[in-house]
């Protein structure tokens, strides 16, 4: 950057922190003063000033740990308190908009008895050995770190309250904590946080805490603002895509179209002409799971320049064996596979018995085009190789994955590879997958520089790992009451097994579970899979295989109803009474209770005007239980959705803001993927590219949501995805009876 | 100089192609990566910055016609976060993920700026050019209809 310009970027900056709040929502006056009162206790003032403060770690097992370190009770950094009252937690698994970086930390504030507006919250850096696993998917991050972040908030309320007893000489069954303070009951003295920490830092850290009672819950279960709004409003919440690195330069690629395929020709004459372009740097394809596809990278002093670079290269590329998929054909062909036996999956009962005897029989076919998770930020990140070590600044959600992929492409130790985790500008699954850093990587190592990688949309949307695509078909039996006696369940699609292991050529067992352990009670089912090898990358997207299992259970219900006789809430209730397995018991009971609650709370079953309609379906995925009522109406041969009701047991609501958010947010990302999203290939290549001819939903298709939750008094579980599989279902269950025509496609043929 | 922008109140030489895109002038030549880059096409809305107070992709409009223009991007829209809009978006909640939010924002300011009271309708038809992908569409609507009657309330 010229001199000029970096001094009034300077100025810039300058000026702009000096009129800036702070980061974290800390009321520095309301701090220093409480901490200037309480100061005049000399005593603490100088235990205070002489070791500073402590901290506190929690394993990833659902048990403290914590070892002495030289300065302070500093085993590691998750919970630093220090003596002028400010807490620090840093937040283990990834940020990606699902509110996991307020919703653990407000965890361990509440246990401990802090005030939120002393907490700041820090993304921790990629430490598997420190912080656990951090790779964040699955829906997995409340249900597995609730406990962990209890206890360990648990154990730090329990040190401070030992260490005002101490100081009080007095029984610390006598003291209490609230809000930042421990107080002692019988004398009403009282000594702020900040205050205790150096002294209980030097105290054990109890084997086994005892933690709150739900009903003294301060921030569990309220809806407690996010940590990082005010950055976000102001443009200041620094994404992978942001980073800015000392001496680094830009790079754009294009990568080869076709898995498995290599460059055959470059001419880079042109590009290299490109005011700005210092390099044009070739990237083989990386074969492991999360190694890039291959292509041709251009370096510039600016993102534009790199990208002009990439429009002015001549590239041939040998598609290879991959070079013919036609998701057209495919899609005719997984119909055929499941109209057909395939291989056995699961099976009980007498299925075959079960559709000989039945009084009727029912059956359709479900399908479901390949899906991209088209994030609002592209895949981004700066990395620094350098000589015996590697920085990375990523969008991400697995920065141990990071570490591994580029460990073992750099030929380094994995601890060499620092890993600085950004907050991701949307990630749906995308992000777990590391290509885009390790082709930073690889552009870093030819050229020497830190390098900030930017794919463009084009290639995020033609180069990406996909959600299968899939076709199944259920036959049912239903008996002469009107009982579902049998299920035969064929599906075909290509499963993210192939990403592990190429030559898988139908979906196995684990990927087609979905279907037996579904808590729908039947006696007699049988699961088969149908040939579907894979032809490109095949991904989780978010909710994975539960979008279209959601899907062909909750339209087929409908369809049983209306063969039946009934409506499909009496129809979903019919089947779950059928299921008489203890281990059920449970599933059974709460999938009938959101059910319930979202027929109740939408008016399912009202009359409504002509060309409207509600649709209901239910799923469990993820282990938590979701349930939705859609109202559409007609307009034309288009439709509007009014108004989505969604009840939701996901047992103990951490944060009902950012649970109701997810279940906004799983209703527009349904809207999306029912009405317009589907990626086709042709001749082996992704034939979208852009948000024109990969349309998403806007603001013009958004409905109201009103969101309810069920207070089952069961263990919390994750949201970031149950609230996908229940909407398509409902949407095209209320579309059938809004217009008459029944949708099994998605996304639906309008 | 005398080829300059005016961006946020200050001057910037404009020492770069003329037909480099406004968005790739702030986010890599002057490091404002306030303002985000979605799929350049203008099509998201993620890059919107405002030119002489109105609307703009920056994605798709390049720097050297922007010559004694006055360029806002997020980092300019108030001295410390108070823009009404940013108010009622904290106070709603609206961020997820949070990266299409300046162009939102941006966007909405630049509605407001010619209707202080859009109606739902209004509101709707304004935005329909931001994307969003994490959904936060229904608080959008509620945060800016809020920012509106902050607004109305100044005025009157």
């Amino acid at each position: 950057m010229r001199s000029d310009i970096e001094s009034l970027v300077v100025q810039q900056r300058v000026k702009q922190d000096s009129i800036t709040p702070t980061h974290n929502s800390t009321n520095t006056s309301t701090q220093s003063s409480s901490v200037t009162t309480l100061n005049r206790r000399n005593f603490l003032k100088v235990s205070a000033l002489a070791t500073g403060g402590f901290c506190l770690a929690v394993s990833a097992s659902p048990t403290v740990n914590a070892s002495a370190s030289s300065s302070s009770f500093s085993p590691n950094a998750f919970i630093q308190l220090d003596s002028d009252g400010s807490l620090l937690i840093k937040s283990g698994r990834c940020e990606m908009g699902q509110g996991i970086s307020t919703a653990l930390p407000s965890v361990v504030a509440d246990e401990m008895e802090a005030d939120w507006q002393y907490v700041k919250v820090e993304q921790a850096e990629g430490n598997i050995d420190k912080y656990g696993r951090q790779d964040t998917g699955g829906s997995a991050s409340i249900r597995t770190q609730y406990e962990p972040m209890r206890l360990a908030g648990a154990a730090a309320r329990e040190m401070l309250v030992a260490a005002a007893a101490s100081v009080w000489s007095v029984d610390s069954d006598d003291c209490y904590a609230q809000n930042h303070f421990v107080f002692h009951k019988p004398s009403g003295r009282q000594l702020s946080f900040g205050e205790l920490a150096s002294i209980a830092s030097t105290l054990p850290v109890p084997d086994s805490p005892t933690l709150k009672s739900a009903k003294n819950f301060n921030y569990i279960g309220s809806y407690l603002p996010r940590h990082d709004v005010s950055m976000v409003v102001q443009g200041k919440r620094v994404y992978g895509a942001d980073t800015v690195v000392p001496g680094m330069q830009f790079a754009a690629i294009v990568h080869c179209p076709v898995m498995g395929g290599k460059l055959k020709s470059l001419d880079k004459t042109q590009a290299m002409k490109v005011n700005g372009v210092t390099a044009v740097v070739e990237i083989e394809r990386l074969n492991v799971p999360f190694g890039s596809l291959g292509g041709v990278a251009v370096v510039a002093n600016n993102s534009w320049s790199a990208q002009q670079g990439v429009e002015k290269l001549v590239v041939e590329w040998d598609k290879g064996e991959h070079g013919s998929y036609d998701t057209d054909a495919y899609m005719q062909m997984m119909v055929e596979n499941v109209n057909k036996p395939a291989e056995k999956m699961a099976d009980r009962g007498n299925v075959d018995k079960a559709l000989a005897e039945a009084s009727n029989t029912l059956s359709a076919v479900y399908t479901q085009g390949h899906l991209v998770h088209a994030p609002m930020e592209p895949n981004s990140s700066v990395v620094h190789v350098q000589k015996d070590k590697c920085e990375v600044w990523a969008s991400t959600q697995s920065p141990d994955d990071i570490q591994s992929v580029l460990s073992s492409f750099l030929g380094m130790d994995k601890k060499a590879v620092h890993v600085n985790v950004m907050i991701a500008g949307g990630a749906f699954g995308r992000k777990f997958k590391c290509d885009y850093v390790q082709e930073a990587a690889a552009i870093s190592k030819a050229v020497g520089t830190p390098i900030k990688l930017i794919w463009t949309r084009e290639e995020d949307t033609r180069t990406g790992f996909y959600h299968s695509n899939s076709a199944q078909r259920i036959e049912a039996a239903l008996d002469k009451n009107g009982n579902v006696s049998g299920w035969l369940h064929r599906i075909a699609f290509p499963s993210i097994n192939t990403l592990f292991n190429p030559s898988i050529e139908r979906a196995p067992k684990n990927a087609v579970g979905d279907i037996e352990g579904h808590p729908f009670g039947i006696t007699n089912l049988r699961s088969e899979s149908g040939y579907a090898p894979a032809h490109t990358r095949i991904g989780w997207y978010r909710a994975v295989y539960a979008i279209f299992y959601g899907f062909s259970y909750g339209v087929f219900a409908d369809e049983l109803a209306e063969l039946s006789g009934v409506d499909t809430l009496t129809m979903l209730n019919r089947i779950y009474d059928n299921n008489n397995d203890p281990d059920k018991a449970d599933q059974v009971k709460r999938s009938k209770a959101v059910l319930a609650l979202a027929a109740q709370q939408s008016g399912y079953g009202k009359t409504l005007p002509k060309g409207e309609g509600i649709g209901i379906a239910v799923h469990y995925s993820f282990q938590s239980f979701v349930a939705m009522a859609v109202h559409v109406r007609m307009k034309g041969n288009d439709f509007e959705v009014l108004r989505v009701d969604s009840a939701v047991d996901c047992g103990q609501v951490l944060n009902k803001d950012g649970a109701t958010a997810q279940q906004e947010g799983a209703v527009a990302m349904g809207i999306s993927l029912s009405k317009y999203c589907e990626v086709k290939f042709k001749d082996g290549a992704v034939v979208n590219s852009n948000f024109h001819d990969y349309p998403v939903m806007r603001i013009t298709d958004m409905p109201q949501v009103h969101v309810h939750f069920i207070d089952s008094g069961a263990k919390p579980t994750g949201l970031g995805e149950p609230g996908m599989a229940p909407f398509a279902p409902a949407l095209s269950n209320a579309l059938y009876q809004a217009s008459g025509k029944r949708h099994r496609s998605l996304p639906f043929k309008i | 100089m005398n080829k300059a922008i005016n961006i946020n109140g200050t001057d910037y030489p404009v020492d770069v192609p003329d037909d480099m895109p406004l968005l790739w002038f702030l986010r890599d030549r002057l490091y404002f990566t306030g303002t985000k880059f979605g799929c350049g096409k203008g099509l998201c809305g993620a890059c919107t910055v405002h030119i002489d107070g109105n609307a703009t992709r920056s994605c798709i409009m390049p720097v050297g016609s922007l010559v004694g223009r006055k360029i806002t991007t997020i980092e300019g829209l108030s001295k410390d976060g108070d823009h009404p809009l940013q108010k009622a978006w904290v106070e709603v909640g609206v961020p997820q993920c949070g990266y299409c939010q300046a162009g939102q924002i941006m966007n909405a300011a630049s509605l407001l700026n010619t209707n202080t009271s859009p109606s739902e309708q209004e509101i709707e038809n304004a935005m329909q050019g931001n994307i969003c992908r994490c959904g936060t569409y229904q608080r959008i609507k509620k945060a800016i209809a809020m920012a509106a009657d902050e607004l109305a309330t100044e005025v009157s």
